[in-house]
């Protein structure tokens, strides 16, 4: 178990408190510059942050707070963390072989027993063949998976992957995305994966964190993240599309711009007459040729073809709105969708989820 | 030909290359971490590149003359000339040293610590290695300037045969006795072993990437 608790203004600022079970996957998102990979280091003693704690297998790596200081530290060393670096960092002189008998050097004299071990390590990524080659002999996937093996070879308390899948193409990637599950199930230790790839983090976490300006907003499964981003800005940076504006007034919610009303449920913990942000996800909208009592009529704007799937842009409420559906070629010839032509949209109420409208100013915006 | 010159010359670039390539490694390995003070550091270690050898030789003159710094008058010795000699190759020593090990990318040194290793087993294992064509390059400079270093060694050392006269000031000797035929015969010596070991840093160490001083695995 992992846990952490870090707060820091200077060099790049730093709220970020959260746990990782022995494992889970976690995933921490985010855009360039959110402090996602600050994280990372800073679990991994490559940084230090002003104040917090990092607590990992019932071990205390770091503690540090205003008053006393830092009164613990464990070096970078000391921390059993596997590490792989976002651009792989393997020892450019050693073969694939030595790079992975490096984190074994303390801990297996025997020089022999430390090639076994690293041949082993080697031979479970799929690579032992390559053994002897340097990693400038190696491709981006290969170099990954050394990387990964030697991150791996210590028996580390902790993995951290910092945007692992980055600088790889998109077939190895899903090469190394079987190799991380299959290793989840052997490895039982937190891991923790940095990306700004949120399709990847929806794929293989089991959590998700998301940070923005060095501020974790709200860790949640992927599908309740997904579906109740807990505010505007966490909303935004999921990438839901279709966000709203409206006023919630005790179960009611009136859409800004039109004269529809909504039915919602909210935890009863929004006053009256709120000011909110809205967010409908895609399984609470429907497209129908008819229109019915609480339809909406809406007009096709665009209709963009990507393969089988079609993003359809829609205009409702005299273009007041714009209405993002995805859906599959077949459904969208099934509707008779096309640009220029009128359409009826359904929103289910009960599927929408409110939040608070706060300024991105407002520090309160990370708490709600 | 003068053979003594010859061999002193070879005996002073072997002991100033043993004593200031370990001095020049520590140095280059220190500088990086240096912090604010590194450029007055680096202004200082490259001033023999700039300073007239007549002005380095007068002031090594002066602090070697007399009971100096180890209590006894080193100047117009060999320990006197070599201690010149030391001065004269810190830029050629430190330099590429320097260069190589700022050269190797931090994610390297970061990995290497989140690998365990301690500070010294990184610099062993990773550093050394990654910086070793800078050390070899270190090592052909120092070697090849300590045989043609001339300024310097004569002020320090005058020209004492098989205790300070070196192939250079051997090679003015001769000259300035019209023996050109020797002259020419120890220029060439000097021209010939500065070419080799050129050669061999270009030639040999500069065609490998870099080599382990030890085995990991």
């Amino acid at each position: 178990m992992l846990k952490i608790k870090l707060s820091q203004t200077i060099p790049n600022p730093l709220q970020l408190n959260l746990e990782c079970t022995s494992g889970e996957l976690h995933a921490l998102v985010g855009p360039s510059g959110s402090g996602k990979t600050t994280a990372l280091r800073t679990i991994a003693g490559l940084s230090n942050a002003q104040t917090g704690s990092i607590e990992c297998g019932g071990e205390l790596w770091y503690e540090a707070d205003e008053i006393n200081g830092i009164t613990t530290s464990l070096c970078p060393a000391e921390r059993s963390c596997g590490f792989l670096f976002q651009q792989y960092a393997l020892f450019p002189h050693l073969s694939a072989l030595e790079n992975v008998c490096i984190p074994l050097y303390n801990s297996v004299s025997e020089s022999g027993e430390r090639q076994a071990q690293a041949r082993q390590w080697l031979n479970r990524m799929g690579i032992v063949e390559l053994a002897n080659r340097v990693p400038n002999q190696l491709s981006g996937g290969q170099q990954q998976r050394v990387a990964l093996a030697r991150a791996l070879a210590r028996s580390p308390k902790i993995l951290l992957l910092d945007e692992p899948f980055s600088a790889v193409d998109a077939p190895t990637r899903q090469g190394l995305y079987k190799t991380l599950a299959e290793l989840r199930k052997d490895l039982n230790i937190p891991i923790l994966l940095v990306t700004h790839d949120l399709r990847e983090a929806d794929l293989l976490a089991d959590r998700i964190t998301v940070i923005d300006q060095g501020v974790g907003l709200q860790t949640a499964p992927p599908k309740v993240l997904f579906e109740r981003p807990r505010n505007s800005r966490v909303a935004e940076l999921v990438g839901i599309n279709n966000k709203f504006e409206g006023v919630f007034n005790a179960g009611r919610l009136t859409w800004n711009g039109c004269q529809k009303i909504f039915e919602v449920m909210d935890k009863g913990k929004i006053p009256p007459h709120t000011p909110v942000a809205w967010v409908i996800p895609a399984d609470g909208l429907s497209l129908h040729q008819q229109a019915s009592a609480s339809s909406i009529e809406a007009y096709v704007e665009q209709i963009s073809l990507l393969g089988q799937i079609a993003v359809i842009q829609l205009l409702l409420n005299n273009a007041t709105h714009i209405l993002t559906w995805e859906a599959s070629a077949a459904e969208v010839k099934r509707l008779g969708l096309e640009v220029g032509k009128n359409t009826h949209v359904q929103i289910d109420g009960s599927k929408i989820h409110i939040m608070p409208l706060r300024s991105i100013n407002d520090p309160r915006r990370f708490t709600s | 030909m003068d053979i003594d010159a010859i061999l002193l010359s070879l005996k002073l670039a072997l002991w100033t290359l043993a004593l200031i390539l370990p001095f020049g490694i520590w140095v280059a390995h220190k500088l990086q971490k240096a912090g604010k003070s590194k450029s007055w550091l680096e202004a200082g270690l490259a001033l023999p590149l700039v300073l007239p050898p007549t002005v380095l030789g007068y002031y090594l003159l002066i602090g070697l003359g007399g009971k100096s710094f180890l209590g006894i008058p080193l100047v117009f010795s060999f320990t006197g000339i070599l201690i010149a000699s030391l001065i004269v190759n810190l830029p050629f020593a430190i330099q590429p040293i320097q260069r190589a090990f700022e050269a190797i990318n931090p994610e390297i040194i970061e990995a290497a610590q989140v690998s365990g290793l301690s500070d010294w087993q990184i610099f062993r294992l990773i550093e050394l290695p990654l910086a070793w064509r800078g050390i070899t390059s270190a090592a052909v400079l120092t070697f090849a300037h300590t045989l043609g270093e001339f300024g310097v060694i004569l002020m320090v050392g005058g020209a004492i045969p098989g205790e300070t006269k070196t192939v250079s000031i051997a090679i003015y000797d001769k000259v300035q006795s019209f023996d050109t035929a020797s002259a020419g015969v120890l220029s060439l010596i000097l021209l010939g072993t500065s070419l080799i070991a050129i050669a061999i840093s270009y030639g040999i160490f500069g065609r490998q990437p870099s080599h382990p001083p030890e085995r990991v695995s």
